[in-house]
C-alpha cells in the first residue's frame, strides 16, 4: 500500500517536474507577478499566493450527486432544503447502488460489479449555501438548451455510424473506451469514480491535472492568443487570466470528435475557478456554440479540498476491455450463419 | 435495447443519474453477454490491480455457465474476472495484500461475448461465508468527499 502510494506520488511529481521544466518554470518558486490589474479583495479565509492572487493549489474532489440536468421531480425548483437534499441523496444512492440485483440481466450487467468499486460521492452540490437540483444554473430550467437542426443532424449521423459500425475496429468505439476522454473534460463533470483534480499554480501557467485519464492541461497566463484555427485538440487550447479573485480559463480549438453534449468543434468554453473558502473551489463553466445549442448554457460544480492524493490511472496500458469488446464482436460475427 | 441505451450514453460521454446506473469507463454490454451468467466457486489466484480495470484470477473448481454446470473432470479452470478502478480501493485501504492467502470466493457475473474465453465480470464476489469481497460505498463507507460538515476529521 505504502509503496503504491509512493509510486503514485512519484508519477505525479515526475509529470509536474517534467512539465515545469519544459516550461522553464522553477518548482517551489512563488507567484510574484500578478496577471491582472483588477483590484483583489482580501478574504482572510482564502489562502493567498505571494502576489495576492488566491492560492488555488490543492487536490480537489468534484464528486456530486446533483445531476447535470434537473430531474423532472424538481421542475421549477433550482434549490431544495437541506432536509430534502438528504432525502434525495439517499434515493440516488439507493438507485445507483450496484449491489442491488433487480431490473433484469441487462440492468444487472450495466452495474458491472459491486459497489465497492464506485466512488460517486455522497452529497448534492451546495452552491452559495443552497442545495442545487442541477449543476446547470443557466438556463433557469436547469436543462441543456435544445440542439440546433445542424447539431441534431450531426448527432443522427453519429448514431447511424454507431449502428452500422458498432465494433468494426477500435476507432468505432467511444473516446472513453479508447482512454482518450472521459468526465475530466474539459469541462470537468462528476463521474462514477476518480473525481479528483489537482491544480498547480505558477507565475505564468496553471496546470489542471485530472486523475481520470490522467489529463494535464497546461494553461498559459501570459496573455497569448489562441492557437491558429487549423490546430484542433481533444482538450482544446486553453489560455487563462485572472479576473479579480477568479481564475478564468478560455478554451477553443476543440476537435469534432469530442462533441461534448452535442457540441461541435466550434465550442467555446469558459471556465471560472474561485476559491470561496479554505475548503471549497467553485468551478463554473459556460458552453457557447451557436452551431449546436439554441442558446449558451452554464453550470456550477463545487469542488471540495481533500487530503487525498491523485493515483495513476494509466487507462490505455491496461485496456483489456477493448480487446474483449472487439474480440466479442468478431466471435459473434463467426456465429452468424 | 437497454444495452443500446448504455452504448449511446457511453459513446457521447454522458453521465446521468437515470433509471439505468451510471456506466464506467466502457459499455459493459459491449464486452460481456447478459445472456451468459456465470457462477464460479474457487480460490483467488493472481490479483492485477491495474487501471482502468482490475482483474482477479480465480482457480475455479465449480463452474456454471448459462445455467449449466460444466464437467471439469476434477480439474480447475482459471477464470479472469474484471473489476473496476483500483484507485477507489486504494482510497479505502484495500490492496492486493487484502486478498492474500488464496481465499475461497464465489463469483457471480457474466461471461465475455466471446464464449471461448474464460473471462467474466465480477458482478458480485463474495467470500465463502457470504461477506462481500469489497464493501459498497452507498451510505457510509465511501471515501469522504468533504461535503459533509458532520464528517469526523481525517
Amino acid at each position: 500500500m505504502k509503496r503504491q502510494r509512493i509510486g503514485a506520488l512519484l508519477v505525479v511529481a515526475t509529470l509536474c517536474v517534467a512539465i515545469a521544466a519544459a516550461l522553464g518554470l522553477r518548482l517551489g518558486s512563488t507567484v510574484v507577478d500578478g496577471q491582472s490589474s483588477a483590484p483583489i479583495s482580501r478574504n482572510s479565509q482564502v489562502p493567498r499566493a505571494a502576489d495576492g492572487h488566491p492560492d488555488l493549489q490543492a487536490v480537489w474532489n468534484f464528486s456530486s450527486l446533483t445531476p447535470l440536468e434537473r430531474p423532472a421531480e424538481f421542475s421549477g425548483r433550482p434549490t431544495i432544503s437541506l432536509a430534502e437534499a438528504a432525502q434525495y441523496e439517499k434515493s440516488v444512492m439507493d438507485r445507483n447502488n450496484a449491489d442491488r440485483r433487480d431490473g433484469g440481466a441487462n440492468a444487472d450487467l450495466a452495474r458491472a460489479y459491486n459497489d465497492g468499486w464506485y466512488d460517486r460521492g455522497t452529497h448534492v452540490a451546495i452552491v452559495n449555501g443552497a442545495a442545487r437540483t442541477s449543476l446547470i444554473v443557466d438556463p433557469a430550467d436547469g436543462r441543456i438548451p435544445a440542439l440546433t437542426a445542424d447539431a441534431q443532424r450531426r448527432a443522427g449521423e453519429r448514431a447511424q455510424q454507431r449502428r452500422d459500425h458498432a465494433s468494426d475496429g477500435p476507432e468505432d468505439r467511444s473516446l472513453a473506451e479508447r482512454c482518450l476522454g472521459f468526465n475530466a473534460g474539459p469541462p470537468m463533470l462528476p463521474g462514477p469514480y476518480n473525481n479528483y483534480m489537482q491544480l498547480f499554480q505558477f507565475k505564468d501557467h496553471v496546470i489542471i491535472f485530472n486523475e481520470m485519464i490522467h489529463d494535464a492541461r497546461v494553461v498559459p497566463l501570459d496573455g497569448r492568443s489562441h492557437l491558429p484555427a487549423t490546430v484542433r485538440r481533444y482538450l482544446g487550447d486553453s489560455i487563462g487570466r485572472w479576473e479579480g479573485n477568479t481564475l478564468v480559463v478560455d478554451t477553443t480549438n476543440f476537435t469534432d470528435k469530442t462533441n461534448f453534449r452535442g457540441a461541435s468543434d466550434r465550442m467555446h468554453l469558459v471556465e471560472r475557478f474561485t476559491r470561496v473558502d479554505a475548503d471549497t473551489l467553485l468551478y463554473e463553466f459556460t458552453v457557447d456554440d451557436p452551431t449546436s445549442f439554441t442558446k449558451g448554457w452554464s453550470a456550477a460544480v463545487p469542488m471540495k479540498r481533500t487530503d487525498e492524493q491523485l493515483f495513476e490511472y494509466a487507462c490505455h496500458e491496461g485496456n483489456e476491455a477493448m480487446v474483449g469488446i472487439l474480440g466479442g464482436a468478431r466471435y459473434e460475427d463467426r456465429q452468424k450463419p | 435495447m437497454r444495452t443500446k441505451v448504455v452504448f449511446a450514453l457511453a459513446g457521447v460521454g454522458l453521465f446521468v443519474a437515470a433509471a439505468m446506473p451510471v456506466v464506467a469507463h466502457h459499455a459493459f454490454g459491449g464486452e460481456f453477454d447478459a445472456n451468459r451468467p456465470v457462477l464460479l466457486k474457487g480460490t483467488v489466484g493472481k490479483v492485477e490491480l491495474v487501471n482502468p480495470h482490475a482483474w482477479i484470477h480465480i482457480n475455479a473448481t465449480e463452474v456454471t455457465v448459462g445455467g449449466e454446470k460444466k464437467d471439469l473432470k476434477g480439474a480447475a479452470e482459471e477464470w479472469a474476472v474484471e473489476g473496476g478502478t483500483p484507485n477507489t480501493l486504494l482510497r479505502r485501504g484495500i490492496t492486493r495484500d487484502s486478498l492474500a492467502g488464496n481465499p475461497e470466493v464465489v463469483v457471480d457475473g457474466y461471461q465475455t461475448r466471446d464464449h471461448t474465453l474464460l473471462r467474466a465480470n465480477g458482478r458480485n464476489i463474495t467470500f465463502k461465508d457470504g461477506r462481500k469481497l469489497f464493501m459498497g460505498s452507498s451510505g457510509t463507507g465511501a471515501p469522504k468527499d468533504g461535503a459533509d460538515p458532520t464528517e469526523p476529521p481525517k
